[in-house]
């Protein structure tokens, strides 16, 4: 069990799964569960293949130290730009992400269309919102070798969600998505300015794994500080 | 295959970005400070996160 991947991994896949289940449950209404369901378990299944693919391909022959950098970068892309959305939204330069309204979009969008184009938005909805988690557990399972633990905690959000869902009937409105989202990005930029910077330079972290605990602190603590000065110069600028 | 590379990358902003914070991180290492990278590299990210947030 990769406990370090734990949180950061079970929380992306929380949000995205939360966002997945509104498409589902939208095109439920038109098709049926069933139906809707079984496109998203297909949705699923693809993310599934992919990451077995992915994961064969790029543990094939390549250099640990290649591989690590390949995943801070990765990381850093993915780490930056969602603490960077957060970090707007609550500066108020972009609006907060609402699962009612996510879900009304979505009806709309399926009110004319036929059996199989509305399987296909839950299909893509879920395949989409996924792509994030399989990103996520690639990158931490290449690292870990965890492969397993990895794919179960992302189905561990993934059952808890739509178990969720399920019971409300209803989109989940109440799950603070740009609070996670604000945490697992810090997280993920941590760990990728940690592999990447380790994988250039080696054993350069003064306080070892310790060092990652740092890096999270300093990274919420600047987002946070940054949600004023991004207002302000948005002000400023307009 | 937009989303998945969008997915993937992000849009050329958070490119340019990450670019920087690796190239920052490598010009210590050759100038043999990579122990000033370790505060350097942090920094620029939350530099990067700042563009990112106005764009």
């Amino acid at each position: 069990m990769d406990w370090t991947a734990f949180i950061p991994l079970y929380l992306t896949a929380s949000v995205e799964w939360v966002e997945a289940f509104t498409i589902v449950l939208a095109v439920s209404l038109t098709i049926g569960w069933g139906a809707s369901l079984g496109a998203a378990a297909a949705g699923l299944g693809t993310l599934a293949a992919l990451t077995a693919i992915t994961g064969s391909a790029l543990s094939l022959g390549l250099d640990l130290h290649v591989i690590q950098f390949v995943i801070g970068v990765f990381l850093l892309l993915f780490g930056a730009r969602w603490l960077a959305k957060s970090v707007a939204r609550q500066a108020g330069l972009k609006a907060l992400h609402d699962e009612a309204v996510e879900f009304q979009q979505t009806r709309a969008k399926i009110r004319k269309a036929d059996w199989f184009a509305a399987w296909l938005v839950a299909y893509k909805g879920m395949l989409l919102e996924g792509l994030e988690v399989w990103l996520i557990v690639v990158a931490f399972s290449l690292h870990s070798r965890a492969w397993a633990s990895n794919g179960l905690t992302a189905v561990l959000a993934l059952v808890v969600v739509f178990v969720a869902g399920l019971s409300l009937h209803a989109p989940l409105t109440r799950v603070p998505e740009n609070t996670i989202k604000f945490v697992v990005g810090a997280m993920i930029l941590s760990f990728g300015t940690y592999w990447t910077l380790e994988a250039m330079a080696g054993d350069v972290w003064p306080l070892g794994d310790w060092s990652l605990a740092m890096l999270a602190a300093f990274y919420l603590v600047g987002g946070q500080a940054l949600v004023p000065l991004v207002r302000q110069a948005h002000r400023a600028a307009a | 295959m937009k989303a998945f590379i969008k997915t993937l990358f992000g849009d050329i902003w958070n490119i340019a970005g990450v670019a920087l914070m690796i190239a920052i991180g490598a010009g210590l290492m050759a100038v043999h400070r990579a122990d000033l990278a370790v505060f350097a590299m942090p920094v620029a990210g939350l530099g990067v996160v700042a563009v990112l947030a106005r764009h």
